[in-house]
C-alpha cells in the first residue's frame, strides 16, 4: 500500500510541474498589458513602463518561469492585479466559503443520489425506475446557471421564503457574531452555541447548495442504479436469494457494498465537477468564495490570480483523484497490484 | 471504468467506506481550520469583536452596496474609484458646492481664504480643533507635505502644475505660491490629489510604499478604516474625536460597504434588505422605484458624460464632412432611450452640463439621415459603402446597450459597424497602440478630475499631443489648441474672458467632428425613506458623504 | 462525465442497422436533436423576426411580455426573444458538432496510434493525454479563453483543447482490446503496414463507443459553451448566443423573468435531447449496460 501510495504521489507531482508550465504559458499569451491593469484606468506610459520593470515583465520568459516556480514553491502565488494582495492568501482566505458549499451539496447529493440509485435497481423496470431515471438525466443536462436563477424567481420573488443573495445577513456580525474555528459557518455557529447564526447561514446555503447539488444527484443515481444491476446479476447474489436470504438484507447489504467502487469513482467525478461547477452557482448568488473571486479574475484578466487559481483549481483536482483511487486500492486489494 | 468486484469480504469494506468518508470530512474541516474567515487585512479591531456596547441593538449601521474597487489607499496616488471611501476618511481644504448654490465653496479645513490681485499667492487659514485620526492637530505643515507630495507624485498631480512652493506661514496658515495664475481654490476642492494627510503617515508611507494597502488611513475625516477586505467589502467606524460632532444627529457609527460588482446583485441586495443604499442599481429596473413609496427616487445632473471618437488618421475619417455625416446619422434620443434608460440629456460637446465652461451657445447635432446622406455624397462617398470598427468596454452595461444602435442607424446609411466590446484597459492600450491596428471608433464614459472642464474635458480629449494619451481621435487642430490654451490661461484672472474662449473652441469642435457627444448621464438612486440628510455634490463624482446621513425619525 | 466502454467489434455494421431505438426517451430526444438540426440548417429564415433574431433593434418594443405578437416576448432591446433562440440554435450546433469534430480528429487518431503500437509511443501520448485531462472540467478552457480574450471563435478552440483528451483515451481503450483479435493479427501477418491498419481497421471498429460519446458530448459542449458565455467568456454582444442572452437578462430577471428563462430552457432541452439520444445508442450497441 504504501509503495501504490508512493507511485501515485510522485505521477501527481510530475503533473502539478507539467501544469504549472501549461498555467504560466497560457498566462504570457495574454494580449493586454499587465503593468497597465495593475496601476488601473487611465494609467501613464512612465507608470506604465515603471511597473513592467517592477514586476519583472521585461525579462526573458524562461527567466520569468523560473522565477515563477521558485515562488510557486515556496508559497508564493504572486500578488493579485485587481486586489494588490498575495494571491495565495486571498484563494485560502475564500477557501472555506467554497469548501463549505460543496460539502453541503454533497452531503445532499450523495445519499439522495444512492438512494434514488437503489431505488431504481430495486424497482427496475417500474414506475420508480423511470421517474428517478428521468430526474437524474434532468439533474445532469440542467445549465447550473439556468437552476441558480429559477431557484431564485421561485423562492425569492414568488414565494420570498429564502434569501437572494449572501453567505449571511449583513447584520449578523453585530448582532450575533460568529466566533470562527474552522471558517464552516454552519459548524462554527453551533460549536459557539449560536442559534440565530446557524439558522441565518442555514437559509443562505440552502438554495446555493441545492443548485450545486443538482449534477451530482443525477450522475449518482445513475451510476448507483447501474452498478447495483451489474452486481445483482451475479452468481452469488442468486445464490444467496436462493438460500432464502431476505430481499433487504441481500440487495441492501450485499449488493450495494459491492456496488460501491464505481460509485466511488463517479463520487469523485462529481466532486471534480463542484470545483468549477461553484463558480458558476456563486457568481449567481452572491457567494463570497473561490468561484467570484475566480470569475471576476478571469474576466479582469488578472493573469497572477488566474495562474493561482488554475494551479490551485488543478492540485485541487490531482488530490481528489488520488484520494479516490486510494480509496479504491484500499476497498479492492487487486487494484494495489497495477 | 466498471469495476465491480465479485464475491463478499463486505463488512471489511463497510468499515473502510466509512473511515474513509470520516478522513475526508477530518481533511476538509482541517483545510478549513488552518484559515480564518476574517477579512485578510485588519487595520484596528477585528470585526468579528463583540459589538459595542453603545446600544443593545449594536451599533447603527449603515449598509452599502457599490461597484467601486479600491486601486489603492494612498490618499496621494488615489485617482480611481476608491474616491467614494476617500471622501469620507479625508478632507481637502474647502469643498465646492454644488452649482445654483450662494457661495461658491464651503470650508473644509481652511476656514477662509484669500488671493493676491495677480493669482499668484494663495492664502489659507485652517480650522481649530482637527485633527487626524492618530491624534495629531491638522497643521500648516501637514498641508504643505501633503500638497508637496501631491505634486511630486500625485495620480493627480498635473493639478497642481501651477504650483511653485508651499509655505507655512505658522502653525494655523498656508500660503501657496504659484508660477502662474490659477484658481488655486478649485485645485485645492479636486476630490483626487488634494487630500490632507497625517504627516507621520506621509512618513510611513515614504519608507515603506504598500503602507497604506492593507487598510491603513492617515486622514482627519469623520469616518476611519475599520477594516478592509479587497474586492469584497470596507467597514468605516466614526471617528470620534471629529471637529464635525456627533451630537447633532444620530449620525451612523459605522458604514459597511460590500463591494458588488454586478448591478443586478446590487439590486437584489437592495430588495433583500441585505444592503440600506445601492448605489449602481441597473437602470432597466430602476424606474419601478419612482413609484414606490418607500423610496425617494434622486435623479441629478452628474459630472459623467459619453463621448466618441472617431480616428481621423483613417480614411474616409480624415474628411471632415464624412465626420459630419456620421454625427447626423446618430440617433440621439434613442441611445437616450436605451443607453440611459431616459437618464441623461444630449451633450452639447464634451463639457457636461453644470461645469464651467458649459454653455448653451455650443451646438448639436440632431439626427437626420436625409443629411447625412447628402454629405456622405459630397464627401465622394454616396450611398456610404465602407466599414467601421467601433470599440466600447465590455464592464460598461450603458455602452453595450446603445452600441448596437450605433450599428442600426449607420447601417441606414450604407456604412457597416462591427462591435468589438474589449475589456475596458485593452481597448485603452490598442488605441495607444500600433497605429494601423487602431480602431475606428471609440467609446468612453468621461468625467474631469476637478470642477473645470475646460482645462481638463477640452484640453485632455481634445488637444493635440504627441503620445496619444486621452485624445483617442488623434485630432491635431491648431486652431482648437490655441483657444483653449488661451482660455485655460485665463481662468483663474478673468473667468468670463476665459468661457468665451472656451465656447469659441467648443463650437470649432462640434463644427470639425472628430468625436461624438452623445449625453451628459443622470445619477438616479433610490434612497430610502428610512435614511434623512441625503445630500448630492455633482462636483465629487464617486463620492458619497455618509456623515451627513441619519435614520429619518 | 459519462463514458462508454467498448463493445464487439466484429460485425459493426449489423449493429447499425439495429440503431433506431425502441427506448420512447431516446426517441423522443431524437426527434428534439432533428427539430435542432434542422433550426440550424434553416437559420435566420426559420424566425419569425429575422432581422431581430440577428440583432437589429426594436426600441418601442423594448422588454413586453410573451404574448400573440411575440411568443415569448421581447427583450431589452426589443428583439423577439424566440427569433433570437432560432438565430442562436446555429452557434449552438455549430460550436458543439464544431468542437466535438475537432476533438475526435484529433484525439481517436492519437488514441488509436497509442494503443496499438503501445511501448514508448503510448507512453508519451498518453503522459501528455493525462496532463491535459489533470484538469478540472473547464478551468482549462476558462483559462485559456480568458488569455485570448472573450469571442465565440475563442471559446471553441479553448473547448477543443480541453476534450480531444478524452477522445484519445476511449480510442486507445478500444485499440489496445483489438490488437489481439484475430482479423488484426492476421492482417501484421500479411504484412499490411501499421498506418492501413489503424486507419482501416482498427478506427472504423471503434466507432461506436466514440458515436454514443460524440452525442453525449455535442450536448455537453452546448451546456459548456453557454455557461463560458453566460460569465462573459464566450460569445459576445450583440451575438444571439443562449448563454449570453441569459447572462443579459439577468439584469431584469426579477420583473422580466422571460428574458434569461426561455435561452436558458433551449440550453437544457438541447443538452437533455442529446443526452437521451446517447443513451439509447448506448442501450442499443452495448446489451451488457442495456438497462
Amino acid at each position: 500500500m504504501a509503495r501504490f501510495l508512493a507511485r501515485r504521489l510522485a505521477g501527481s507531482a510530475l503533473v502539478l510541474l507539467g501544469l504549472s508550465v501549461v498555467t504560466f504559458v497560457l498566462a504570457r499569451v495574454i494580449p493586454s498589458n499587465a503593468a497597465a491593469l495593475y496601476i488601473g484606468p487611465r494609467a501613464r506610459p512612465e507608470d506604465i513602463a515603471r511597473v513592467t520593470q517592477q514586476l519583472g515583465l521585461d525579462q526573458p520568459l524562461p527567466v520569468q518561469y523560473l522565477t515563477y516556480l521558485r515562488a510557486v514553491l515556496s508559497g508564493d502565488l504572486g500578488t493579485s492585479i485587481g486586489t494588490k494582495q498575495p494571491v495565495l492568501g486571498e484563494l485560502v482566505g475564500r477557501l472555506p466559503a467554497s469548501l463549505e458549499l460543496i460539502a453541503v451539496a454533497m452531503l445532499i447529493a450523495i445519499p439522495v443520489g444512492i438512494g434514488l440509485g437503489v431505488l431504481s435497481a430495486r424497482w427496475q423496470g417500474r414506475a420508480p425506475d423511470f421517474i428517478v431515471r428521468i430526474a437524474s438525466i434532468v439533474g445532469v443536462s440542467m445549465p447550473a446557471f439556468w437552476l441558480a436563477l429559477l431557484l431564485q424567481i421561485v423562492f425569492f420573488r414568488q414565494l420570498d421564503l429564502l434569501p437572494l443573495t449572501g453567505r449571511t445577513d449583513a447584520d449578523l456580525r453585530f448582532i450575533a457574531p460568529i466566533v470562527p474555528v474552522t471558517g464552516f459557518y454552519l459548524v462554527d455557529s453551533l460549536l459557539g452555541g449560536n442559534p440565530t447564526a446557524f439558522i441565518d447561514a442555514a437559509r443562505h446555503i440552502v438554495l446555493p447548495a441545492l443548485t450545486l447539488a443538482a449534477y451530482p444527484v443525477g450522475l449518482i443515481a445513475r451510476m448507483t442504479r447501474s452498478a447495483m444491476l451489474e452486481v445483482l446479476d451475479q452468481d452469488y447474489i442468486r445464490t444467496a436469494r436462493a438460500f432464502g436470504l431476505r430481499d433487504r438484507l441481500v440487495v441492501y447489504r450485499l449488493g450495494l457494498r459491492n456496488a460501491m467502487p464505481p460509485v466511488l469513482t463517479v463520487i469523485g467525478l462529481t466532486l471534480a465537477y463542484a470545483l468549477t461547477g461553484t463558480f458558476f452557482v456563486e457568481i449567481v448568488f452572491n457567494w463570497p468564495g473561490l468561484g467570484t473571486f475566480a470569475v471576476r479574475s478571469l474576466l479582469n484578466v488578472d493573469y497572477p490570480a488566474v495562474m493561482g487559481i488554475t494551479l490551485f483549481g488543478a492540485a485541487g483536482y490531482v488530490l481528489i483523484n488520488l484520494l479516490v483511487d486510494l480509496g479504491q486500492a484500499w476497498l479492492d486489494p487487486r487494484v494495489r497490484l497495477t | 471504468m466498471d469495476r465491480s468486484t465479485a464475491g463478499p469480504g463486505a463488512s471489511r469494506t463497510t468499515r473502510r467506506l466509512g473511515v474513509l468518508f470520516g478522513i475526508l470530512v477530518l481533511v476538509a474541516a482541517a483545510c478549513g481550520s488552518s484559515t480564518s474567515p476574517a477579512p485578510s487585512t485588519t487595520a484596528t479591531s477585528a470585526p468579528t469583536d463583540a459589538p459595542p456596547a453603545a446600544t443593545p441593538s449594536g451599533p447603527l449601521v449603515l449598509k452599502v452596496a457599490t461597484t467601486a474597487n479600491v486601486t489603492t489607499w494612498d490618499p496621494i496616488k488615489s485617482f480611481s474609484t476608491e474616491a467614494l471611501y476617500m471622501a469620507n476618511i479625508y478632507e481637502p481644504l474647502l469643498w465646492v458646492n454644488p452649482p445654483g448654490a450662494a457661495d461658491q465653496f464651503s470650508p473644509g479645513l481652511a476656514t477662509s481664504w484669500s488671493t493676491s490681485a495677480d493669482g499668484l499667492t494663495w492664502t489659507f487659514k485652517l480650522r481649530s480643533g482637527a485633527t487626524f485620526h492618530d491624534g495629531e492637530p491638522v497643521t500648516a505643515e501637514a498641508v504643505k507635505r501633503s500638497f508637496e507630495a501631491a505634486a511630486d507624485h500625485a495620480g493627480a498631480s498635473f493639478i497642481w502644475l501651477p504650483l511653485d512652493t508651499v509655505e507655512a506661514t505658522d502653525a494655523s496658515t498656508v500660503t501657496l505660491h504659484l508660477k502662474y495664475a490659477a484658481a488655486a481654490d478649485l485645485i485645492a476642492s479636486s476630490l483626487y490629489g488634494a487630500w490632507i494627510v497625517s504627516p507621520k503617515a506621509l512618513d510611513a508611507v515614504a519608507a515603506d510604499e504598500n503602507y497604506f494597502e492593507a487598510g491603513v488611513d492617515g486622514g482627519s475625516g469623520p469616518y476611519t478604516i475599520e477594516s478592509f477586505t479587497a474586492d469584497k467589502e470596507v467597514l468605516l467606524t466614526r471617528y470620534d474625536a471629529y471637529w464635525g460632532g456627533w451630537s447633532d444627529v444620530q449620525h451612523y457609527d459605522k458604514i459597511l460597504l460590500t463591494i458588488t460588482p454586478e448591478a443586478v446583485v446590487q439590486q437584489q441586495m437592495l430588495d433583500g434588505g441585505e444592503a440600506d443604499m445601492a448605489l449602481s442599481i441597473p437602470l432597466e429596473n430602476i424606474g419601478q422605484y419612482k413609484t414606490n413609496a418607500d423610496f425617494t427616487f434622486i435623479e441629478e445632473p452628474s459630472f459623467f458624460n459619453y463621448v466618441g471618437y472617431f480616428n481621423v488618421d483613417k480614411a474616409p475619417l480624415d474628411n471632415v464632412k464624412v465626420r459630419q455625416a456620421l454625427s447626423y446619422a446618430i440617433p440621439y434620443e434613442d441611445i437616450i432611450a436605451i443607453g440611459a434608460q431616459g437618464y441623461g440629456t444630449q451633450s452639447r460637446g464634451p463639457v457636461p452640463a453644470g461645469v464651467f465652461p458649459w454653455s448653451a451657445d455650443v451646438p448639436q447635432y440632431t439626427q437626420d439621415l436625409a443629411k447625412a446622406a447628402q454629405l456622405l455624397t459630397e464627401a465622394g462617398h454616396e450611398g456610404g459603402g465602407f466599414s467601421l470598427e467601433l470599440t466600447y468596454a465590455s464592464e460598461n452595461q450603458n455602452e453595450g446597450r446603445f452600441a448596437p444602435l450605433i450599428k442600426d442607424a449607420y447601417a441606414k446609411i450604407g456604412v457597416d459597424v462591427t462591435l468589438t466590446p474589449m475589456q475596458f484597459n485593452q481597448q485603452w492600450e490598442r488605441s495607444k497602440g500600433d497605429a494601423a491596428a487602431r480602431q475606428d471608433m471609440f467609446l468612453v464614459l468621461y468625467w474631469p478630475t476637478y470642477s473645470d472642464a475646460g482645462s481638463d474635458n477640452l484640453w485632455s480629449l481634445f488637444h493635440s499631443s504627441e503620445s496619444p494619451f486621452f485624445n483617442l481621435s488623434y485630432w491635431n487642430d491648431a486652431e482648437f489648441d490655441t483657444l483653449v490654451d488661451d482660455a485655460g490661461a485665463l481662468t483663474a484672472t478673468d473667468r468670463d474672458a476665459a468661457l468665451a474662449k472656451y465656447v469659441e473652441a467648443m463650437k470649432r469642435l462640434v463644427d470639425q467632428a472628430p468625436g461624438l457627444f452623445f449625453y451628459d448621464t443622470k445619477f438616479v438612486m433610490p434612497l430610502k425613506n428610512t435614511i434623512a440628510g441625503y445630500q448630492y455634490n455633482l462636483n465629487y463624482p464617486f463620492a458619497q458623504f455618509f456623515y451627513p446621513l441619519h435614520p429619518a425619525s | 462525465m459519462t463514458v462508454a466502454s467498448a463493445t464487439d467489434p466484429v460485425r459493426p455494421m449489423a449493429r447499425w442497422r439495429a440503431v433506431l431505438p425502441t427506448d420512447p426517451l431516446a426517441l423522443a430526444g431524437l426527434v428534439v436533436v432533428a427539430g435542432l438540426a434542422v433550426i440550424a440548417l434553416l437559420g435566420p429564415a426559420a424566425a419569425p423576426y429575422p432581422e431581430q433574431g440577428i440583432g437589429t433593434t426594436n426600441v418601442p418594443e423594448a422588454m413586453l411580455p410573451p404574448g400573440p405578437g411575440h411568443l415569448l416576448g421581447t427583450d431589452q432591446l426589443g428583439r423577439d426573444v424566440l427569433s433570437r433562440i432560432i438565430v442562436g440554435t446555429r452557434n449552438a450546433m455549430g460550436i458543439s458538432v464544431g468542437v466535438v469534430g475537432l476533438a475526435i480528429l484529433i484525439g481517436v487518431p492519437l488514441g488509436a496510434i497509442a494503443g496499438y503500437r503501445r511501448g514508448r509511443v503510448d507512453a508519451v501520448i498518453m503522459r501528455i493525454t493525462d496532463l491535459a485531462l489533470a484538469f478540472p472540467p473547464l478551468l482549462l478552457a476558462m483559462a485559456i479563453v480568458a488569455a485570448l480574450g472573450p469571442g465565440l471563435e475563442h471559446a471553441a478552440l479553448a473547448l477543443a483543447i480541453s476534450w480531444w483528451p478524452w477522445y484519445t483515451r476511449l480510442a486507445r481503450a478500444t485499440a489496445v482490446s483489438l490488437r489481439e483479435r484475430p482479423f488484426i493479427e492476421a492482417a501484421r501477418a500479411i504484412g499490411v503496414s501499421d498506418v492501413r491498419i489503424i486507419f482501416g481497421h482498427v478506427i472504423p471498429n471503434s466507432l461506436s463507443p466514440i458515436i454514443v460519446q460524440a452525442t453525449i458530448d455535442i450536448g455537453t459542449v452546448i451546456l459548456a459553451a453557454g455557461s463560458l458565455a453566460f460569465i462573459g467568456l464566450g460569445a459576445r454582444a450583440p451575438e444571439a448566443d443562449w448563454g449570453l442572452m441569459v447572462a443579459e437578462g439577468r439584469t431584469v430577471i426579477l420583473n422580466q423573468w422571460w428574458i434569461p428563462t426561455f435561452p436558458g430552457l433551449a440550453i437544457f432541452v438541447s443538452v437533455l435531447a442529446f443526452n437521451l439520444v446517447g443513451d439509447g445508442l448506448r442501450d442499443r450497441f452495448d446489451p451488457r449496460h442495456r438497462r
